[in-house]
């Protein structure tokens, strides 16, 4: 990255009642970069925004702004603006008067502002609406006016805390582009906080991964996905198989009882390591022409393709293909070197990975308790 | 459907009874202000009448506007300190600590008002000892009691907007540029909007009708309407009483639709349009902006040139106010003529316009006359209770001499107006004046010509005569009822022997089946319609029930018990003017002259002792009054009721001998032991009174005792269960322990068959 720098945090941490939240988090952001903060609820991904925004003074840290610290500079003196979870639009105001707003407090002419909110109404596609009552629009409706409101004052960072996580799927989809597009036309530097993988994935240039407190990795969407640093963000982007392995030289790797060829290297010798095999990447084949023999203990269709649990040496490994095999049948698996990852051991080993427990529900189950606790 | 529509109707009667239950004392209140005659029983035609004299009462408009101002003031300030206080407890971040706020400034509003209004006074006259200043109760602890007791209510109003509020919102408006002021002004005041207008608007009304608080927490020369009402009790409450409550009933029924339209919810705001929520603010902006213009104007024309003041307390209804006549015509305002002659009298003597204020204040009773002096609430100049408690007044040094009795005529010029057997009352013959009569009367009995056989006529024991068994009425009083007995019996009312008093209780209790009521006020009522016959009561008031009689056609008419040899036998009372003994020297001549002014009978200045005297129908103790001709005119031959030679002649001696003295404590309790004895005694209702509270209670123990064994019945297979919560739901071993019957199961084939 050649670009300037606009937001770095050096050691930024935060404790509320002396439950760690931000654990000297160091992050850089680069000017018209589209950079996602992505973790579960509890990563501290919604409070490293709000130390940017200026609601949260963090506990030890530098904010830079600009090269200039700012970590005592109260909100409305930042030029960053944000676009809140629940919009937070102002009832008592009208559409025009809820974008207005910002610009009337800055003492600009009628007319400025009037060509300014319009030209925010166009480009959110809500020309037209001026008058209405924001309590009467839809929540799509809302989340543009709330979209306009933060960029009609030209800031030079726009946050979004998860902007779009009231909206039901279809809505959240054309949101996604849509967003994309203003960031892209504008060339405002967008910091996204989500828990959404997928969204984080299709929209930004850099991804931020964090769980307790850390960041866990920063890189772009494809290295996320396929070079994930550690267990967690194995499991948390997307879905992985991650086996207890032990490197026994550069490009060679031991795991299920077996030895397998890799493009990895740089480890010591007989080092314990996590090996990532993406459920795509495993190919079914016979028996006896497989790397790795198992039962296959359940299968579920997806639509796009087949989800078969195989249990291996006690490990249920999860499979995605296209074509269909019958529970109880004896398979092979057969793995391209370039489908396995090695990491390193870490915190998160062991946690992950195994597809014993798993259940369409139970993910479901966790996804509603995530939300709750991040709306209280 | 038949069904359904009877429970409709029952539905509707229902609400309509309830609808009733609480509307109608109010229409009738609201229609009798529209009578054209005083009486409170009959209708006798439409007028106007009552609201025009309530806005020729100056006394009363005085009240009025004085109850304005404090009730805007107090709104308008407890309602930006509450909201204030609202956004500091909602911002608090630690649980408890809000709680525990919130719990706190609740207190207030469940403690009795009694025991705020006390505590207040408690403090106000503390801080006042501490500044040294007799004369702190007045429009400023008044104001700051309406300001304390309205808060609470005022947070509670305007709290839950807050919570209810985005708290992103706030965030929001700083995001964009706000600072925090402007986040408060622009973002999170217009949310809480319709909290804060409820909570002024009830904080506006409890200050208007409050009573309890203002009555301990007012000083002299401020009296607010609910204060003046009660204090009408030694008269009666007059109509233009009922026009001012209709007229404060129908404004506050106003501001609360007002009120209720602007804090309605989202959801039905969207059924006003745009126009109609512009109607209601403007009309919600337009009446507080007149209320408070006015309150800033009366507040301005009041506060110029140099004013001296005089502060009155008086007995409710007891002078000529400028109120309308019987013929129509406004009567003379003693308070106003006052400050016009005074304020010559001062402006000539000291050659400036000076400005004389009269702040004429009204009590009810002796005992709250001596409760606010003893209290420490100074600042009356000029007070007049009556003959037993001028005597306790004086041991007790809470009223300072008038002058010498040689000197009086410096003091009071005019004091030989008084006739000379009223210048030494029994309780004020000293070397000292420390009293000037204002009027005095006599108890006399009330009988009904057309029924009452005059053979019968004479003593005390009318009262007891059974052939007039449920057409007696008697005192609802201890002191009056009792000296009722005691006068028939001959004892001395003053008696300090105990068995005095059970003899006079024997003799009431004898008494009770005969009588129809224990009344007050509700005397002239039942004496007027012909619906009692027999009453004892005063003298004054007797002459306006036989007058107002009259116009009902019942012919009554009043005499004064005598014994056998014809000495009359009964109490004479006077009620008289004093200076309590905190008024300072400057204070003390101004008082002197509105004393003189009240014996002063000059048609330049309306003849205050000849108005009064029309007015409050009590004796006057002045000759000039009983010589005038137009004064005897007005009485149309009565006057041998209340000015009987045989009363006047011997007034020094029936003061002595039959006058109400102060009682010892230990006699007072004894009274009010014997008094208390004598309502509850040998009534069933007392009884059935206790039996009925035993059922309910009996009951509700019941239905508590039910519920919990019925609850505890229903919990009894799954309550005790051990907490199993990583038991895995296995569903094929239910499935299995539904076993299906084979015929179900076959159900659907069997019918292929």
């Amino acid at each position: 990255m050649n670009q300037k720098k606009i937001i770095e945090l050096k050691g930024v941490a935060k404790s509320f009642d002396g439950e760690i939240i931000l654990d000297n988090i160091d992050l850089n952001v680069y000017e018209k970069e589209f950079i996602t903060l992505l973790g579960p609820s509890g990563c501290g991904k919604t409070t490293t925004l709000r130390i940017i925004a200026g609601f949260v003074t963090p506990d030890s840290g530098e904010v830079m702004f600009d090269g200039e610290m700012i970590n005592d500079l109260p909100p409305y003196k930042r030029s960053v603006n944000t676009v809140f979870q629940k919009y937070a639009l102002f009832p008592h105001l009208n559409v025009y008067e809820n974008i207005a707003f910002a610009l009337r407090l800055k003492k600009i002419s009628e007319e400025e502002i009037y060509e300014r909110v319009e030209e925010m109404l166009t480009m959110v596609n809500l020309r037209g609406f001026e008058k209405r009552d924001v309590n009467l629009l839809s929540g799509g409706q809302q989340q543009r006016v709330a979209i306009a409101r933060a960029l009609v004052n030209k800031p030079r960072v726009l946050l979004l805390d998860e902007p779009l996580g009231a909206l039901d799927l279809k809505l959240r989809k054309d949101m996604q582009n849509e967003l994309k597009n203003i960031q892209r036309k504008t060339g405002i530097t967008f910091i996204y906080v989500t828990h959404d993988q997928e969204e984080a994935l299709s929209m930004s240039d850099t991804v931020v991964v964090m769980a307790n407190g850390k960041i866990q990795q920063i890189g772009t969407p494809t290295d996320i996905y396929n070079e994930p640093e550690n267990a967690f963000v194995a499991d948390f982007i997307g879905e992985s198989n991650i086996i207890d392995g032990i490197m026994l030289d550069d490009y060679k790797v031991r795991f299920s009882g077996q030895e397998f060829e890799c493009l990895d290297k740089g480890f010591e010798k007989n080092e314990p390591v996590d090996v990532v095999i993406r459920p795509e990447d495993v190919d079914v084949v016979a028996p006896e022409k497989g790397m790795l023999c198992g039962i296959v203990d359940s299968v579920t269709f997806k639509g796009v393709h087949y989800e078969i649990i195989v249990t291996i040496n006690n490990f249920k490994w999860m499979i995605q293909s296209t074509d269909y095999v019958a529970p109880s049948q004896k398979i092979g698996l057969y793995i391209e070197p370039d489908a396995i990852h090695i990491m390193k051991k870490s915190e998160f080993s062991g946690m992950f990975g195994d597809y014993s427990s798993f259940s369409d529900e139970h993910d479901h189950l966790s996804d509603i308790i995530e939300e709750e606790t991040e709306t209280e | 459907m038949m069904k359904l529509n009877k429970i409709k109707n029952v539905n509707s009667i229902y609400t309509a009874l309830i609808f009733i239950f609480l509307y109608m004392p109010i229409a009738v209140l609201i229609l009798f202000s529209f009578n054209s005659s005083s009486s409170t029983n009959t209708f006798e035609g439409f007028s106007l009448r009552w609201y025009r004299e309530l806005f020729n009462d100056a006394a009363t408009m005085e009240a009025l506007k004085n109850t304005l101002i404090l009730a805007v003031l107090s709104a308008i300030i407890s309602t930006v300190i509450g909201t204030l206080a609202a956004y500091g407890i909602n911002k608090m971040k630690n649980k408890a600590l809000k709680n525990g706020t919130m719990s706190v400034t609740n207190i207030p509003m469940m403690n009795p008002e009694i025991v705020t209004g006390i505590s207040m006074m408690l403090l106000f006259v503390f801080v006042g000892s501490i500044v040294n200043s007799k004369t702190i109760l007045g429009f400023g602890t008044v104001l700051i009691a309406h300001i304390t007791f309205n808060l609470p209510y005022v947070i509670l109003s305007v709290m839950p907007k807050f919570k209810q509020m985005d708290r992103h919102l706030p965030e929001a408006a700083l995001d964009l540029g706000c600072t925090p002021m402007q986040s408060f002004l622009k973002v999170e005041l217009p949310q809480i909007m319709p909290g804060i207008i409820s909570g002024l608007i009830m904080a506006f009304t409890l200050s208007l009708d409050d009573f309890v608080i203002s009555y301990f927490t007012i000083g002299s020369g401020f009296e607010t309407l609910p204060i003046r009402i009660y204090s009408m009790t030694k008269k009666r409450v007059t109509p233009d009483m009922y026009a001012l409550s209709a007229l404060i009933f129908v404004s506050i029924l106003i501001l609360l639709i007002v009120s209720n339209v602007s804090s309605s919810d989202n959801k039905e705001k969207k059924v006003l349009t745009q126009k109609q929520k512009k109607t209601v603010k403007i009309v919600l902006a337009s009446t507080f902006g007149a209320i408070a213009l006015l309150t800033a104007g009366l507040f301005i024309s009041t506060s110029m040139t140099e004013v001296v003041t005089v502060n009155v307390y008086n007995w409710g209804e007891y002078i000529s106010d400028g109120s309308e006549g019987e013929d129509g015509e406004p009567i003379t305002d003693v308070n106003a003529e006052f400050e016009k002659y005074y304020s010559k009298i001062l402006s000539e003597k000291y050659d400036k316009k000076i400005k004389v204020k009269v702040n004429y204040t009204t009590f009810a009773s002796n005992e709250d006359l001596y409760a606010k002096l003893k209290g420490g609430a100074g600042g009356y100049d000029v007070i007049v209770p009556s003959d037993y408690m001028i005597e306790r007044l004086i041991k007790e040094d809470l009223i300072q001499p008038i002058s010498s009795r040689d000197e009086i005529l410096t003091a009071i010029p005019d004091y030989n107006n008084l006739k000379d057997q009223f210048k030494t009352p029994f309780y004020d013959n000293g070397e000292d004046v420390y009293s000037v009569m204002y009027t005095y009367g006599v108890i006399g009995i009330v009988y009904n010509t057309d029924y009452v056989d005059e053979a019968d006529v004479g003593g005390w024991d009318l009262l007891w005569n059974e052939k007039y068994s449920g057409k007696i009425l008697q005192f609802n009083n201890a002191r009056d009822a009792f000296g009722t007995a005691m006068y028939k019996l001959g004892i001395n009312v003053n008696s300090p022997s105990v068995q005095d008093w059970e003899n006079a209780l024997n003799v009431l209790k004898e008494q009770k089946p005969v009588v129809q009521s224990y009344v007050m006020d509700e005397v002239y009522n039942k004496m007027e319609s012909g619906e009692a016959w027999i009453a004892a009561y005063y003298a004054g008031d007797a002459l306006s029930m036989i007058y107002n009689a009259e116009k009902h056609g019942v012919n009554l008419d009043f005499y004064y018990p005598t014994d056998a040899s014809g000495n009359p036998i009964t109490n004479v009372f006077a009620d008289a003017m004093c200076i309590p003994a905190d008024v300072s020297k400057e204070q003390k001549e101004h008082a002197q002259a509105y004393i003189n002014f009240m014996l002063l009978v000059d048609e330049e200045y309306g003849s205050p002792a000849i108005a009064n005297a029309e007015y409050i129908y009590y004796a006057s103790p002045n000759k000039l009054v009983v010589e005038s001709d137009d004064y005897l005119a007005s009485l149309d031959g009565d006057e041998e009721i209340i000015y009987d030679p045989v009363i006047d002649d011997n007034i020094t001696e029936l003061f002595n001998t039959y006058a109400y003295r102060n009682l010892s404590n230990e006699d007072l309790a004894t009274l009010n032991k014997n008094w208390e004895s004598l309502k509850v005694d040998s009534s069933n209702f007392n009884v059935s009174i206790y039996v009925i509270s035993i059922i309910i209670a009996l009951a509700i123990i019941a239905f508590i005792v039910f519920k919990y064994v019925q609850k505890r019945y229903r919990r009894r297979l799954y309550w005790n269960n051990p907490v199993t919560s990583k038991q895995t739901f296995d569903f094929t071993s239910t499935m299995t322990k539904i076993s299906i019957p084979p015929e179900l199961r076959a159900g659907p084939k069997e019918d292929k068959k």
